[in-house]
């Protein structure tokens, strides 16, 4: 089956932009689903898959879900990873936003902490869609209904397709300054520049 | 190949020897035993597990650490305090040599550095890890414990790449008052093993090469990571053959000891077999690039078994 995201305007054809462990359903579902640590294969999404990082794992989400106007529910599911807690990190992104670090607010995570994402990539995930917390629940059949029910719903967000562009890096100054590290021959390397140099 | 100009400090917890100049000490391998969705463990909670069969991997890694001449360390991770109770008690019979104890949950870790410390273990154990996640409440337990070595995982999610990485162990960059080297000091940790944190490929996996090189020329701490981690999280290698998945682990281990790496959490401790191997003739490589730049291998140096 093939789907004319171009044509509905809702999402591009190369929907998910970003790579990870998920299964693509239907892109014109109304629905998303993340199960948490546990692997559990719903159909009826418009995209799921499991999220075991709160930080990372979190970014994927975000950028893969307001690239397609037609998820308006995220459904969390299954069951929360230990430590990590990537359930109570989207639901704090959610309600709470970023703090000007980037860590998410609130949340209880190890190290909360977005990266890759802009501002207004978070301000539209919080408008875009409303979280399902059913944080625990792995029965297959019964996600598969709450996907049902939300999917029928859903309205596509009335704005185009958020992309989010990676940040470039800065990149290094080049000067060369002390060289820390020996080859050799006369050859040093400055490792804060890393920079090679021939001595003499 | 290469030597530091700073002194490069060596490390030693409980006989094994990380750290020194690249070419210098073997490279300590760890291997990572009941981790998540290990076969050997029937119950992740309460701790039971397959004991014949973990006996026989951690005999193994004995084994090829005997015959490489890389000393090996056994990872133990737990999900809870009781799992741990039943591994150590496990790891208390079938291994002689450090632990790292491990959990994803910091009140388990804390928990378990009470542990160790009650049951006598403290002296041969590496605490796993301190970092931007670490609280005020983890960070007590691990104060109140008599455990005095310690990874450092420098994972800096708001500035990434090498310099925030420094940022968050020197001074704790914008996110924290103060940097985790000087955290770990005034919690009484003696031996400081640093980790870069490896994120996936694509999200600056390869920044940790480059770090830990940058690092030791700066703090002339032992440096280490879990480059199999950026292996293992690849989706698009995941549906290859083993043999091409193992490739690329030994691929990524021998890049990071290129990297001047003194240390690898190699992951799963099934992967011995071919990790050993691998880190052996990475060994055997940078010892004999070194030769001439005043570095010998020290006693029991894979150079001067398998050669």
């Amino acid at each position: 089956m093939t789907y004319d995201g171009i044509r509905s305007g809702c999402f591009d054809d190369s929907w998910p932009p970003v790579r990870g462990d998920y299964t693509v359903g239907n892109p014109e579902s109304g629905v998303a689903v993340v199960t948490l640590a546990s692997q559990i294969r719903a159909k009826g999404a418009a995209i799921s898959g499991p999220c075991k990082t709160e930080n990372l794992g979190i970014e994927k989400i975000v950028a893969n879900v307001i690239s397609n106007c037609n998820i308006r529910f995220l459904l969390l599911c299954g069951a929360e990873s230990k430590g990590h807690l990537p359930g109570n990190t989207l639901l704090a992104l959610h309600r709470n936003g970023l703090d000007e670090q980037g860590r998410i607010v609130g949340s209880k995570g190890a190290i909360p902490f977005i990266q890759n994402l802009p501002p207004e990539a978070v301000r539209r995930f919080q408008e875009q869609v409303e979280l399902i917390n059913r944080i625990g629940l792995e029965d297959i059949e019964k996600i598969e209904e709450l996907i049902a029910e939300y999917s029928r719903l859903a309205q596509p967000y009335p704005e185009e397709p958020f992309q989010v562009v990676r940040r470039r890096v800065a990149p290094l100054p080049v000067l060369f300054g002390e060289g820390d590290l020996i080859l050799g021959s006369g050859v040093v390397m400055d490792t804060s520049a890393w920079l090679i140099s021939s001595e003499g | 190949m290469f030597r530091f100009k700073r002194e490069q400090s060596i490390v030693n917890v409980a006989g094994v020897k990380f750290g020194g100049q690249p070419g210098e000490l073997p490279t300590v391998l760890c291997g990572t035993i009941f981790y998540q969705g290990h076969k050997v463990v029937q119950d992740e909670e309460r701790g039971f597990f397959n004991r014949a069969a973990a006996e026989g991997l951690v005999a193994r890694q004995a084994e090829l650490s005997e015959e490489t001449g890389c000393p090996a360390v056994l990872h133990l991770y737990a999900r809870s305090i009781e799992a741990f109770l039943r591994y150590l008690d496990f790891a208390e019979e079938a291994w002689s040599g450090p632990l790292i104890i491990d959990s994803a949950d910091p009140v388990t870790r804390g928990a378990a550095a009470r542990l160790v410390s009650e049951l006598g273990y403290a002296d041969k154990t590496i605490y796993n890890s301190i970092s931007l996640g670490t609280d005020e409440a983890e960070a007590q337990a691990l104060k109140e414990s008599e455990i005095d070595s310690v990874i450092i995982l420098a994972y800096n999610p708001a500035k990434p790449g090498v310099d925030g990485t420094l940022r968050i162990l020197e001074t704790g960059g914008s996110v924290r008052e103060n940097g985790l080297i000087p955290l770990a000091r005034d919690l009484g940790m003696v031996n400081l093993l640093i980790d870069p944190g490896v994120v996936p490929l694509g999200n600056g996996a390869g920044s940790a090469l480059r770090f830990s090189v940058v690092a030791k020329a700066r703090l002339g701490l032992p440096v280490g990571s879990g480059i199999h981690n950026a292996v293992s999280a690849w989706p698009w290698l995941r549906h290859k053959e083993m043999t091409t998945r193992r490739c690329c682990d030994a691929a990524a281990a021998a890049m990071q000891l290129l990297s001047a790496g003194d240390f690898l959490l190699y992951g799963p401790i099934e992967n011995a077999d071919f990790i050993f191997p691998a880190a052996a003739l990475a060994d055997i490589l940078v010892a004999e690039a070194v030769r001439d730049l005043d570095i010998w291998p020290a006693a029991g140096h894979p150079l001067q078994r398998l050669v």
